[in-house]
């Protein structure tokens, strides 16, 4: 009497438990996509700023990009040259 | 040669009793484990080594004050403590039956008052509370260690691909699943006279499923602190077996083809998004479920000093040096719950193999509800990813990328299975807050 008792407590918790997991995060899918809709609406700079700064970084660094390819085969051919003696 | 007698009574190996034998070759296989192995070192290296301090006979590290002097004190200090507990012993029985009277006479709910005076009485004899009965007590009894723990897991968390795709919260979800499937499977046991599990200890065993450390300590210091050392030791072992366990249900579940599914891209996630987020999913638990606002308050405060940037240095020590000293602390309090009388009983075996078909449940419902979404959902969802939503961050989502990688080595699931993977944190907090407005 007493175990199916137990059972059938386990059984509930079972099911309320899981149902309040999904309703819980089902509530939190719905609020997160508004979020993210929300301020993508009233704040696109923020987005667009940070779209365009790595850009504006990569153009000002590809006028380095030769420097540096520069150095670097020089270190390798220096490396190589050490390693045949 | 009186006094040679009493060094030798006084001896460890006059006192070893063969359970606490046991348990310390228990606990140098969990540093071997630790060590050789490599299963979360950081918590079963301390977690193993507190086992071994909390069984060396007559040093009562794990015990409190009263107990140890019941265990060892002299006779007056017996009577004293006895006439604190409002009883007189029998002056005719041996000192051993007294010891045996008093310990059961403190077991069995004594009012709280006496209880106080005789520890009173005991400490002003000079015992003092064990030191890992004092970690216990401070870090494990007050809920205070797996949430700082947790705070420190929320500012290492990025939730940036859970929010470039937050349906993946669902997968988080139904990897849950586990936690409840265990808890009944704890009770039918019950039912069937195999073991003998309350609700409130089926619930705590569980939460093993939820592969969570902090979370199941948590809950099992609530629901069942008399299982508290072999579910620790469960959830970190299976932890630690993720990628043995994990990869034969996704290989089972799911055909090659759907393993070779590609996703889209995950979009850019803007700053103000992450830091808005901890402060969502905390209104939204003040407003639904108040009872996990201890786990999920911190975690949340933890990813909010992360992701607001004004507050670096809190976030840095919140991430390194906090954790790591509650870490300690957490472990060796862990440890010691490792002593024979309570850890050697049929019922650890059970939380053993109740845990890891926790873990199998989990991974599965979360493989089976990645296909479903993917039925109904325009964007692509690989099922491998629904097997991060058990949490085990990051394991769990290395496994995902390590079996889609096998099936196509230009697939890289890493980034997609990190939201499934932050989500099953979410949901077994929530799971565990459930339980706890339950049965708390």
């Amino acid at each position: 009497m007493q175990d199916s008792e137990l059972l059938q407590d386990g059984l509930a918790l079972m099911a309320l438990g899981m149902g309040f997991v999904f309703v819980f995060l089902t509530v939190l899918v719905i609020s997160v996509t508004l979020m993210s809709k929300l301020i993508g609406r009233f704040q696109p700079a923020a987005v667009a700023t940070g779209q365009t700064k790595p850009t504006a970084t990569s153009a000002t660094s590809s006028a380095k990009d030769d420097e540096v390819i520069a150095v670097i085969s020089a270190a390798v051919h220096r490396y190589r040259k050490s390693r045949r003696h | 040669m009186d006094k040679l007698v009493t060094l030798w009574e006084g001896s460890g190996l006059y006192n070893l009793e063969l359970g606490q034998v046991v348990m310390v070759a228990v606990g140098m296989l969990l540093l071997y484990l630790a060590i050789y192995k490599k299963f979360e070192p950081l918590l079963l290296v301390p977690i193993g080594f507190g086992g071994i301090l909390a069984n060396i006979p007559e040093a009562g590290l794990a015990i409190s004050a009263l107990d140890q002097a019941i265990e060892v004190a002299r006779p007056v200090v017996l009577e004293q403590i006895a006439s604190a507990l409002g009883v007189t012993l029998d002056p005719l029985a041996s000192v051993s039956v007294w010891r045996e009277t008093l310990k059961q006479l403190v077991d069995s709910g004594i009012s709280p008052d006496q209880l106080r005076a005789a520890h009173d009485t005991a400490s002003y004899a000079g015992y003092s509370d064990g030191l890992l009965y004092v970690f216990y007590s401070v870090a494990i009894t007050t809920g205070i260690a797996p949430l700082i723990i947790f705070m420190g897991v929320g500012a290492m968390t990025d939730f940036g691909p859970l929010l470039a795709n937050p349906r993946t919260l669902f997968l988080g979800a139904a990897a849950q699943f586990g936690i409840f499937a265990t808890l009944f499977g704890a009770v039918a046991m019950s039912a069937m006279g195999w073991m003998d599990f309350t609700l409130n200890q089926s619930a705590a065993i569980g939460i093993i499923g939820g592969a969570d450390g902090p979370t199941s300590i948590y809950v099992s210091s609530m629901l069942a602190p008399e299982l508290l050392g072999a579910i620790a030791v469960a959830a970190y072992a299976y932890m630690a077996l993720v990628p043995l366990i994990q990869p034969p249900i996704m290989r089972l579940l799911t055909t090659q083809k759907e393993r070779q599914i590609k996703m889209t891209q995950l979009r850019p996630v803007s700053k103000l998004e992450k830091v808005v987020f901890p402060l969502l999913l905390l209104i939204l638990v003040a407003l639904f479920l108040p009872d996990a606002a201890p786990l999920l308050g911190m975690f949340c405060f933890g990813n909010l000093m992360r992701e607001c940037g004004v507050v670096e240095r809190l976030s840095d020590t919140a991430q390194n040096a906090l954790i790591n000293i509650v870490t300690i602390v957490l472990g060796l309090a862990v440890g010691s719950k490792l002593m024979a009388e309570s850890f050697l009983a049929l019922e650890t075996l059970g939380i053993m193999a109740l845990g890891i078909v926790a873990f199998a449940i989990g991974t599965a419902s979360g493989v089976i509800m990645a296909k479903l979404m993917n039925m109904v959902s325009r964007m692509p969802i690989n099922p491998l990813i629904g097997a991060a939503g058990v949490s085990a961050v990051p394991m769990a989502a290395r496994v995902a990328n390590k079996v889609g990688l096998e099936a196509n080595p230009h697939n890289f699931l890493l980034m997609h299975a990190m939201g499934p993977n932050v989500a099953g944190v979410i949901g077994s907090a929530v799971a565990a807050g459930v339980m706890i407005k339950y049965l708390g």
